[in-house]
């Protein structure tokens, strides 16, 4: 009947998630039409940035059937080490420069966990508990626990320029920062190797069975290895955008947030088990948990209820899947 | 290893029952620990840069620890080392008075003389320092927004928690001071949490400027609250048109002071508190009394008042654009 | 003979292999012809999936050579064997749930070809030959999850051909299929074999691949034991080479006259399950209890352990009447009870064999609180041997033993606590074709000795062969109370489909 529709569009987590997007949005503009304006879009974009980059790595590791907590850690780590370095050696440095080395100490992270993970076999949860709470312990106590506010004058360039800022002729104010450029970029290249490289099929394919992927002859530990470093580079670019844009060096930030990031995922379709997650499903599933967490005052629910909010969905998003699949399997045996 | 401690505790004990109140008088020096919240974070190293000073000067075996992370247990296994290694005084700034209790309370047995600060509710405790009294700080805040709003218009307050007892106290101090005096002003929303972090304080800034788009002034706080609001306002181009006031430290909200998006903040000094917590505990040893009015010899606490166990100081500071370069912390 | 050999496309010779001191294979040899289909048959543990790991090169042998399509093959490797053309389909297939049929036949093509970059349109069209060399229609862009079991295989099948199999080895194609499925995959075989395409097919069920075969090649105890054309073999003389004895099922020995009634059960019912159940058993008989599957049998002899509450009727032991719906109770009487589903039910399957006989007896061997843990391992060890559990360490866990022992170290648990009345539901199921004899042995033993026996089965020639007397169930009423010495197979399946 309607071709043009992908068949399972309808039972999609996408189209869950994306519906209730759509119904949250109708709400809180019947209840405040201010809610509906170029203003929320680029605010909620800008909440998105640093969120969404840790989302599109934490999606690839569940895809090929692991799980990652310790990303917020290597994110925080790349950030605070690489600020504090260039502080003390060349604090005129440019940006990119900065950048490009806390991508790097992320990569490096991620190949602690990717060792071993991949190469001796020990199990994703495990291994990632214990290196969030060794990259952290090692970071406050060794590399600092001071705040940096005066951070290098080209971060806080970075943070001051934006792709688009004005105000509307209603009064609208938006802003796109220049980080906006590296989600978008982030997106196309996770997009690109997931889809249209032998790499990212064989990530899905672990995902769906590691046994049988030995058997065809994937080389599972080069891959998983991959995946590991992969995810520690784009923690390290999340957490240099974090430190620039919010103009603070804070080694007690983003480590927290790992559990709503994995949650955006999952909600995003994403599953535990492994083999399955999309890149939109995880870009709905961020935009819903920024949604709600920047937008309960103007619906009315007070800040507390926030948790309580996101739990609910969480148990929405991917119980209601869960539930029709375990109906229509009922249905089929 | 628990027979060791108790011996240990025991002879502390035996020491001060002994020794009494003479010992400050012969000029032996008694071994005083500060146990902050956590170690390493300016505020703190600031307190410790006083505890230091009044090491200097008074020749006292005073030092500062604190956990790496700011968890109670941490904090309670660290007091727990202080009473095994016998220190004679312990100043505590408790993460959590109600955790706190039971280990303070087995040090006063021991004979250890315990201050507190920012610890109005603690029970075990000779004194509680308060660098004043959270009202009439939040009052002093308020002052100067409405002082700058012009006495009208709406407002938004910050804290770091919702449980914070300090943080509600200002928040309330300073409503009550508004509705007393500023009847043209109007707060708007609730109490916003930031969970203590600058992005949340930015995100819920950005979330109130969208809900109350004719908002004048805000009120933060925790010290990262008028970093994130002041971040919030920057980004808008809002400077000239709003006016935010909390409680921060130059070296958080500096940036912001400079560009105008953050006019004020106030805190209190926390080497002077320090220094003061130290004092205390040395006329605590030495059996000496608090009594209302009393002059520290400290600025801000020259005429201390007290409330059952409570003592307070008027030392608060104000800071803006101008004479920020006073406070290098 | 030799030109034999040049045209194989596998050709073993004088294959060893040991581990660790144990021989797996003891020189075998074997050869398969292009677009041949060979059936190996063998029990568990008689080297027929050593010798598939040895020619798909997941294990190199000790002793002996390879050729594979011409080639004399010193070093084998899984991508060797690979790319020389042998295909394995595992039993769960190695497909990818998550990824699409198109995907699942192309990749590995893909790999074996190097490419770097994934094009959908070419994934495809790989696909589409492949299903079109075998005839079938599949959705290609249906994730393989989706898809039932017979089309899984199907697609395992078409990934292998993706792969330019000259050589496809399946692992028991046929145990989760319908008999329609069969006949489909039996017409695809012989499609396969037309275009040259050789199949193994390794099972223990092997009447239905029989047809479609041309060799079959029985291992035993790691020997070639028999190879001939398919034609020359049947069930029967499969399972001979397979067991290494004809298995003759001795009827049961009459029971001793005079013997008592042990146990006698009146009217009982329960709804929805069975109703008005009265039958009585003597010391030293074998009772069958049958019927279709739904007939209310096993509900029956769950209600007889008190795992199941009747409503109404009583059981009672040497005139003594025990309390219904108490397991406690039933076994404090002495009736043992072992389940169908021993996997789920009956076994500790990550617990060594001595502790999962042991366990029926902790309470005679404790002394006020303490396990007198010599006296109790002596005991279960002593059992195991009895019951000739085949098992090179007792302490090792039970879920590494096959089907056969594993009933047996279930039964040994219940003999060690000297029962009277033994419930066995399905003591066959799962188990390979001698450990069911032997088992038939042990339950014919135990009823010699004066324990008497329920077995609970729908299988007829193992009721025929254990039992005196057999009742027939459906919709939970007793029909028929049938003498098993007089009554035939045919007669038997007759009245229970009837």
């Amino acid at each position: 009947m309607t071709n043009w529709l992908p068949k399972d569009f309808w039972t999609r987590n996408e189209t869950l998630v994306a519906g209730v997007i759509i119904a949250f949005c109708v709400l809180a503009t019947l209840s405040d039409p201010r809610f509906f304006t170029i203003t929320t879009v680029s605010d909620l974009l800008r909440a998105s940035i640093v969120i969404g980059i840790l989302a599109v790595g934490a999606m690839l590791v569940l895809v090929s059937g692991g799980i990652d907590v310790s990303f917020t850690a290597i994110a925080v780590f790349a950030m605070y080490a690489s600020t504090v370095f260039f502080l003390a050696v060349w604090p005129d440095a440019p940006w990119p420069l900065i950048f490009v080395v806390s991508i790097l100490i992320g990569s490096l992270l991620g190949a602690i966990n990717g060792f071993f993970i991949a190469f001796l076999g020990l199990p994703t949860l495990i291994v990632t508990l214990g290196t969030l709470s060794i990259f952290r312990g090692f970071l406050l106590t060794f590399i600092g626990s001071q705040r940096i506010s005066a951070l290098p004058p080209s971060m806080r360039d970075f943070s001051r320029g934006v792709l688009a800022r004005g105000t509307t002729e209603a009064g609208n104010f938006y802003s796109i920062p220049w980080a906006a450029l590296a989600l978008v970029f982030v997106i196309v290249l996770t997009w690109f190797i997931l889809k249209k490289t032998m790499l990212g099929r064989s990530i899905y394919a672990i995902g769906g069975s590691v046994e049988s992927a030995r058997r065809i002859g994937i080389n599972v530990t080069w891959t998983q290895f991959f995946v590991y470093v992969y995810v520690g580079a784009l923690a390290g670019l999340a957490g240099i955008i974090h430190g620039s844009v919010g103009r603070m060096a804070d080694p007690f930030s983003l480590v927290g947030l790992e559990l709503s990031v994995i949650a955006a995922v999952v909600l995003g379709g994403a599953r535990l088990i492994g083999g399955y997650g999309t890149l939109t499903g995880t870009l709905l599933g961020v935009a819903l948990i920024v949604i709600v967490q920047n937008s309960l005052i103007v619906v009315g629910i007070p800040t507390t209820w926030q948790s309580v909010t996101i739990g609910i969905l969480i148990l929405l998003g991917t119980g209601v899947p869960a539930y029709r699949a375990k109906r229509a399997a009922a249905r089929a045996g | 290893m628990k027979t060791k401690t108790k011996l240990l505790a025991g002879a502390a004990l035996a020491a001060t029952a002994f020794v009494g109140t003479q010992a400050v008088a012969d000029g032996h020096s008694k071994s005083i620990a500060t146990v902050v919240k956590i170690a390493g974070i300016q505020w703190f190293n600031r307190m410790e840069e006083g505890v230091n000073k009044f090491a200097e000067e008074t020749g006292m075996n005073a030092f500062q620890v604190g956990p790496a992370q700011a968890d109670p247990q941490q904090q309670v296994a660290l007091i727990e080392d202080m009473i095994a290694q016998g220190v004679d005084a312990l100043a505590v700034v408790p993460m959590s008075p109600e955790a706190l209790e039971p280990v303070l309370g087995r040090a006063m047995e021991a004979g250890i003389a315990v201050i507190t600060h920012e610890a109005a509710a603690q029970q075990n405790t000779a004194y509680d320092l308060e660098a004043f009294v959270n009202e009439d700080f939040g009052a002093n805040l308020m002052e100067q927004l409405a002082t700058c709003m012009g006495g009208e218009g709406e407002y938004a307050v910050f804290v770091g928690s919702l449980t914070s007892q300090t943080h509600n106290q200002w928040v309330d101090g300073a409503i009550a001071h508004q509705e007393a005096n500023y009847p043209n002003m109007t707060l708007v929303g609730d109490k916003n949490e930031t969970f203590d972090d600058a992005e949340q304080a930015y995100t819920k800034a950005q979330e109130v400027l969208r809900a109350f788009p004719n908002i004048k002034g805000m009120q933060g706080s925790a010290s990262t609250d008028v970093a994130g609001i002041g971040r919030a306002i920057e980004e808008r181009g809002m400077e000239d048109d709003t006016c935010v006031f909390g409680t921060s430290l130059p070296s958080i909200a500096g940036q912001y002071l400079e560009t105008g998006a953050v006019d004020g903040i106030g805190f209190w000094d926390p080497a002077v508190a320090g220094q003061a917590m130290n004092k205390l505990a040395v006329m605590v040893m030495n059996g000496e009394e608090v009594t209302d009015g009393m002059d520290l010899g400290l600025p801000g606490y020259e005429s201390v008042s007290l409330d059952g166990k409570v003592i307070y100081g008027q030392a608060w500071v104000n800071v803006n654009k101008d004479n920020m370069g006073d406070y290098p912390f | 003979m030799s030109s034999e050999r040049d045209t194989a496309f596998v050709d073993l010779r004088a294959i060893t292999k040991r581990y660790a001191g144990v021989t797996a294979l003891d020189s075998v040899d074997f050869t398969v012809q292009p677009g041949e289909a060979v059936c190996l048959a063998g029990e568990n543990g008689s080297g027929k999936s050593t010798l598939i790991k040895i020619i798909s090169g997941v294990e190199p042998a000790t002793e002996g050579t390879i050729r594979i399509a011409g080639q004399e093959r010193r070093t084998l490797n899984p991508r060797i064997s690979a790319a020389a053309g042998v295909m394995v389909i595992f039993q769960d297939f190695s497909l990818f749930p998550n990824l699409s049929v198109a995907e699942n036949i192309a990749f590995a093509t893909q790999l074996s070809t190097h490419e770097r970059f994934y094009k959908a349109h070419a994934t495809k069209e790989i696909a589409r030959k492949a299903l079109e060399r075998i005839g079938v229609e599949i959705d290609l862009d249906t994730r393989v999850e989706s898809l039932p079991v017979a089309q899984k295989q199907l697609v395992a099948i078409c990934r292998a051909l993706a792969s330019q199999a000259q050589l496809i080895i399946m692992d028991e194609p046929t145990t989760a299929l319908t008999e329609k499925e069969v006949r489909r995959l039996q017409g695809i075989i012989r499609m396969l074999k037309e275009e040259g395409v050789a199949v193994i097919f390794v099972s223990h069920k092997l009447a239905e691949v029989l047809e479609v075969s041309e060799k079959v090649v029985v291992l035993r105890n790691g020997k070639k034991v028999a190879e001939g054309p398919a034609s020359e073999f049947d069930t029967k003389s499969l399972t001979y080479h397979m067991t290494g004895r004809d298995v003759p099922e001795v009827p049961p020995s009459d029971i001793m006259p005079g013997a008592e009634t042990l146990l006698q059960v009146r009217g009982l019912s329960k709804a929805g399950a069975f109703e008005d159940i009265d039958f009585d058993l003597k010391t030293g008989e074998v009772l069958g209890i049958t019927g279709l599957l739904g007939s209310g049998r096993t509900s029956v002899a769950k209600a007889l352990f008190g795992l199941v509450s009747p409503d109404a009727g009583s059981i009672s032991i040497d005139g003594k009447t025990i309390p219904t719906g108490d397991p406690q109770a039933a076994s404090e009487a002495r009736i043992g009870y072992v389940p169908e589903d021993r996997l789920t039910e009956g076994l500790f399957l990550n617990q060594s064999i001595v502790r999962n006989v042991a366990v029926g007896r902790l309470d005679a061997h404790a002394n006020g609180g303490w396990l007198n843990m010599s006296a109790l391992v002596d005991e279960a060890a002593e059992w195991l041997k009895r019951l000739k559990v085949k098992a090179p360490d007792i302490e090792a866990p039970v879920q590494s033993l096959s089907g056969g022992n594993q009933q047996r170290v279930a039964l040994a648990r219940w003999l060690s606590r000297a029962p009277r009345v033994l419930i066995l539901n399905g003591p066959s199921v799962g188990v390979d074709v001698g450990s069911k004899a032997d088992i038939h042995d042990i339950v014919r033993d135990l009823a010699s000795k004066g324990i008497g026996v329920i077995v609970i089965s729908d299988d007829l020639p193992e009721l025929l062969a254990t039992c005196h007397r057999i009742l027939v169930m459906r919709d939970g009423r007793i029909i028929d109370a049938l003498d098993g010495k007089t009554v035939s197979e045919d007669d038997l399946a007759h009245r229970l489909a009837s």
